[in-house]
């Protein structure tokens, strides 16, 4: 099922005791099938927003209306059912095996066995898990990238049309993350659901929000916009200081690898007569040769002063490796790779792992320098 | 020898029987106890206090003032019994229940699980462990103080029977032979739960982190 609109009117929580408010006069619409990302430091009241909506907490003021209804006049239960819901610990039901913790939400709802088991297949697949390889391990038998892929197949199990996602990727390392946030945004383009998700750190918040909801503490909103008009025009001081001074650095990550024409790579493969290669870096400008294996997928460079005049190429030959690069990967995480690397070029590879080109970081700077300039 | 056997088998299961009877019926209060003290916080520290409080009565004492009330019957056995587990149950079962990670509980919330649901199919599941613990220990301290209910007579006691005999008579070989089954009996219900615990809960072992 893909998305419906969700809309904020006027929302507030004030906790007994009085005190200042978590959520304030909260209001925003986010149309179907779109990503809005609650952004904001901590205390700003974004994930007592986003638990509103599943009636985890329940406000004190306003109305959320899911497809036009309002969630406070719906049974809680049969609620919370039908909205997918990641949390950033996960929180996989450690004594249920990865296809029962997937498949926890058509069991609740009364499912046949059968259809259970072929949703939790289905979806396994679906986020890049074998499902013959991990449907029966124990969420302590998984590494962290893999528990959190089992936690948004279990939120996608039974379909919602809405998905409440925590800081999803904020248990995993910068690496894994990136892969992580570039596969959801690959599968959001098929399932098309409306998602809220949370997230403290601002780059996540660009990448991933199709919009982005700048909140400040008190739970007051500060700006509600798509992340390329708020790094353009910030609404306020407070949005321009959160975003922070390197606005036009940010505005990489609005684009990807794919945006970009890439570079065509010299690739040769083991086994190719060196000398027919050597005669072909020797006229390109890059002064190393991709080696590639029978499937055109990347085994790394050769220098090109040490291909032999005669013989063939081999794999011994290869040896600096380079960041390997998806055509999802933003400019912002392509270049930040590539210093970590310290490396001029990077390979770009298409959904096969086969080689598409490579990206330099004079590339990227170019792509940098053509920006409209950001104002403020 | 034979009439010895039989009655070493009778005292046996007499013994396993009174241990059965307060061992479960122990189980099932504390059960409710610990879920009410887990999901109404106030009655926490009154119910640990007052398990913790029978727990100092004296048993010897305990059963002595009984008969006076519920004369010298079942009763009077498995009050005492009964009530030396709660404290154990009680303890075990509320650290099972907070165990439970808060993230896990929030999930099975949000994906929809009723507070029924999410006590059974979740939190009682994950508690298993330190409940099982806590079965042991009642089971094995249950099985020791069967004994001392023999001195209600000898329709009661189990094997504490022989140990009473042995020591009126002053004769160590029947002492053993209550002493010794006793001890026995205890090893073997505490290595039979602690089996029980590995085949009912799969997830706590070959859980070896595998590299991603």
């Amino acid at each position: 099922m893909s998305g419906v609109e969700l809309e904020f009117r006027h929302v507030s929580k004030r906790y007994a005791g009085g005190g200042a408010a978590a959520v304030e006069d909260l209001s925003f619409t986010v149309p179907p099938g779109q990503i809005c990302v609650l952004v904001g430091p901590s205390g700003c009241g974004k994930t007592t927003s986003l638990k509103m909506v599943n009636r985890l907490i329940e406000p004190t003021g306003g109305e959320i209306l899911v497809d036009g209804e309002n969630v406070f006049d719906k049974d809680v239960i049969a609620l919370r059912r039908g909205i997918g819901y990641v949390i950033q610990q996960v929180g996989l039901l450690p004594h249920l095996t990865v296809g029962q913790n997937v498949a926890v939400v058509p069991r609740l709802l009364g499912w046949s066995k059968d259809r259970q088991q072929q949703r939790a297949t289905e979806l396994l697949g679906l986020v890049g898990l074998k499902p013959g390889t991990y449907r029966d391990r124990y969420p302590a038998q998984l590494s962290g990238g893999e528990r959190q892929r089992v936690g948004v197949a279990r939120a996608l199990a039974a379909d919602p049309p809405l998905m409440l996602m925590d800081e999803p990727f904020g248990a995993v390392d910068p690496i894994v993350r990136e892969r992580l946030q570039n596969e959801f945004l690959r599968l959001q383009e098929q399932l098309a659901k409306t998602i809220v998700f949370v997230t403290h750190d601002i780059d996540e918040a660009i990448k991933m929000g199709d919009l982005v909801a700048v909140m400040r503490v008190g739970g007051k909103l500060a700006q509600f916009a798509p992340p390329a008009d708020i790094l353009a025009s910030p609404a306020s001081d407070f949005v321009a200081r959160f975003v922070g001074a390197d606005r036009g650095l940010k505005r990489l990550s609005l684009t990807t690898l794919r945006d970009l024409e890439l570079q065509p790579a010299v690739t040769g493969r083991p086994g190719d007569s060196a000398a027919e290669a050597r005669e072909r870096i020797l006229a390109d400008p890059f002064p190393y040769l991709l080696l590639v294996d029978q499937d055109g997928r990347p085994i790394g460079w050769v220098d090109q002063r040490e291909i032999p005049p005669s013989g063939n190429l081999n794999e011994q030959m290869a040896e600096a490796e380079s960041p390997v690069l998806g055509l999802r990967t933003t400019l912002k995480d392509a270049l930040s790779q590539l210093l970590a690397a310290d490396v001029m070029a990077g390979v770009v590879v298409d959904e096969n792992e086969r080689v598409a080109g490579l990206v330099t970081v004079e590339q990227i700077a170019a792509a940098l320098r053509d920006q409209p300039a950001a104002r403020g | 020898m034979a009439g010895h056997l039989d009655d070493l088998v009778g005292r046996t299961l007499q013994h396993i029987w009174l241990t059965a009877i307060a061992v479960g019926i122990g189980f099932l209060i504390s059960f409710a106890l610990a879920v009410l003290a887990i999901r109404r916080r106030s009655t926490y520290g009154p119910i640990l206090a007052t398990s913790d409080i029978l727990y100092t009565i004296p048993s010897l004492a305990l059963f002595a003032a009984l008969v006076s009330v519920t004369g010298i019957t079942l009763l009077t056995v498995e009050i005492p019994l009964t009530m030396y587990t709660l404290v154990i149950f009680v303890r075990n079962m509320t650290a099972g229940f907070d165990s439970v990670p808060p993230d896990v509980l929030e999930a099975a919330s949000g994906l929809g699980y009723t507070g029924m649901q999410r006590l059974w199919r979740v939190e009682v599941p994950l508690a298993v462990p330190l409940i099982v613990a806590g079965l042991r220990l009642a089971t094995v301290s249950t099985i020791g103080l069967v004994t001392v209910s023999s001195i209600l007579g000898d329709s009661f006691g189990g094997l504490g029977f022989f140990i009473l005999e042995g020591y009126r008579r002053s004769f160590p070989t029947e002492l053993y032979f209550g002493a010794i089954p006793s001890i026995l009996l205890a090893v073997a219900a505490d290595l039979l739960l602690a089996r029980l615990q590995r085949r009912i809960t799969p997830w706590t072992h070959d859980a070896e982190p595998v590299p991603a």
